[in-house]
């Protein structure tokens, strides 16, 4: 249901609807700017990012079709990609190694309701089952955009094997994430 | 040209990517479980991220900023720290090629836009005029003027397009009248495609301007025009 009312918002959007673009903005605006700042640690550089998101949306810059898989995989991952511009961009120096932070917060408030508390809680629970050092990867490589090179220092590991190791983190986390889900539906 | 296979999923995911390895990749994708799922998970990953309460404001100003990008078109969004216009500090009189007169609109528009913002509720003190200006029966191209008031200055950008070729050392001049009275107000060569802009600049007697008008003139540097006007508008 969901999805296809998001493919629906974004074929209006590609019509100029303005209406169907502040539709799509509030469905996303508070997962977008979480996810952004997680990844920038810096809310002014999260809304920069946020709004080149969704003028690349109402431009029609990189237009989305169903063979790019779910709308939302296809928007977090341009999301992903702008603030990795920007951030490799951002005059500021880098933050250092000790405080980058892991993939998942665990001082986070036990009291915060998510609005995704359920989502975030699946994911989190498969972060678990992963080694430290895949969770590492995937804190580099998919939320601070490190470059394999930096990956590869970090990890201290072959260059040549980081590719594949982020596939395989990525890949373990999907099938833990999987095993999550089923024994969710089990419980319920 | 390399195969595309599972181990570009990652550079799918970086966007780095060519247009047509993309597609190449897509078609892979339709039939490789592996990548579906590591795609399906991209989908869920962010909602590791704690949740932030995004600020009151922001929406207002990134879908204005979106739906003002769109308006302006060349414009480019500004940085939130934009610095202060060059034009403060440009010589009095001047001309630019289009290109850098295009990029001091961008600048202008995006300071215009962000002093509007700070100013609040307040009355704005930045007030911009925009013109079309028409043709005379016998040309063809088009023109749109702003004049952005600003600080006790006055800025004029025009940008055209379709215009007519220039021959020699002619120029297209653009003049601000005043009762009749005209002063140069920024001049421009078009490009190859007929599109040129022009930007100018006035720090004093920037009111009671009447008219706004663009000639043809056989080379720059006239302080009255000599050649017929092609382009113009009442202000
Ligand atoms: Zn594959």
């Amino acid at each position: 249901m969901e999805k296809s009312s998001d493919f629906m918002l974004y074929g209006r959007i590609q019509q100029k609807d303005k209406a169907a673009l502040e539709q799509l903005y509030d469905r996303y605006e508070k997962i977008l700017f979480s996810f952004l700042v997680k990844m920038t640690e810096d809310p002014d550089l999260a809304e920069e990012a946020l709004q080149e998101v969704f003028i690349k949306l109402w431009r029609g810059t990189g237009e989305y079709n169903e063979s790019k898989g779910k709308f939302t995989s296809w928007l977090f991952t341009m999301s992903r990609n702008v603030a990795i511009d920007l951030i490799r961009k951002r005059k500021k120096p880098m933050v250092p190694l000790e405080e980058i932070g892991d993939l998942v917060n665990n001082e986070s408030t036990v009291e915060e309701v998510a609005e995704w508390q359920e989502q975030k809680e699946q994911i989190e629970t498969a972060v678990q089952e992963l080694s430290g050092e895949q969770q590492k990867m995937i804190q580099l490589f998919y939320f601070k955009g490190y470059t394999h090179e930096k990956i590869a220092g970090i990890c201290d590991i072959p260059l040549g094997t980081v590719k594949s190791r982020i596939r395989l983190a990525l890949k373990k986390l999907k099938k833990s994430l999987h095993g999550v889900q089923e024994r969710g539906a089990i419980d319920d | 040209m390399t195969k595309m296979n599972c181990g570009h999923v990652v550079d799918y995911l970086n966007g780095t990517l060519s247009d047509k390895e993309i597609r190449e990749f897509e078609e892979h994708l339709k039939t490789c479980a592996d990548c579906q799922q590591i795609l399906e998970l991209t989908g869920e990953l962010p909602y590791l991220a704690e949740p932030i309460e995004p600020p009151a404001e922001m929406k207002t100003r990134i879908l204005a900023n979106v739906f003002e990008e769109d308006a302006g078109r060349e414009q480019q969004p500004e940085p939130k720290t934009a610095a202060v216009p060059m034009a403060k500090r440009m010589p009095k009189r001047n001309w630019w090629p289009p290109l850098i007169a295009a990029v001091l609109l961008l600048s202008l528009l995006g300071n215009a836009y962000a002093f509007f913002q700070l100013s609040g509720q307040q009355e704005p003190e930045t007030a911009m005029q925009e013109v079309n200006l028409q043709p005379n029966e016998l040309f063809e191209g088009a023109a749109q003027a702003k004049l952005i008031r600003e600080d006790g200055s006055l800025d004029v950008v025009v940008s055209a397009d379709g215009l007519e070729e220039l021959r020699g050392d002619e120029i297209y001049q653009v003049w601000l009248l005043k009762e009749g009275q005209p002063i140069p107000a920024g001049a421009f060569k078009p490009n190859p495609s007929g599109e040129g802009a022009a930007y100018f600049s006035l720090n004093e007697n920037t009111e009671g301007w009447d008219t706004i008008a663009i000639t043809r003139e056989p080379q720059a540097g006239n302080e009255l025009p000599q050649g017929d006007i092609v382009l113009s508008s009442e202000l």
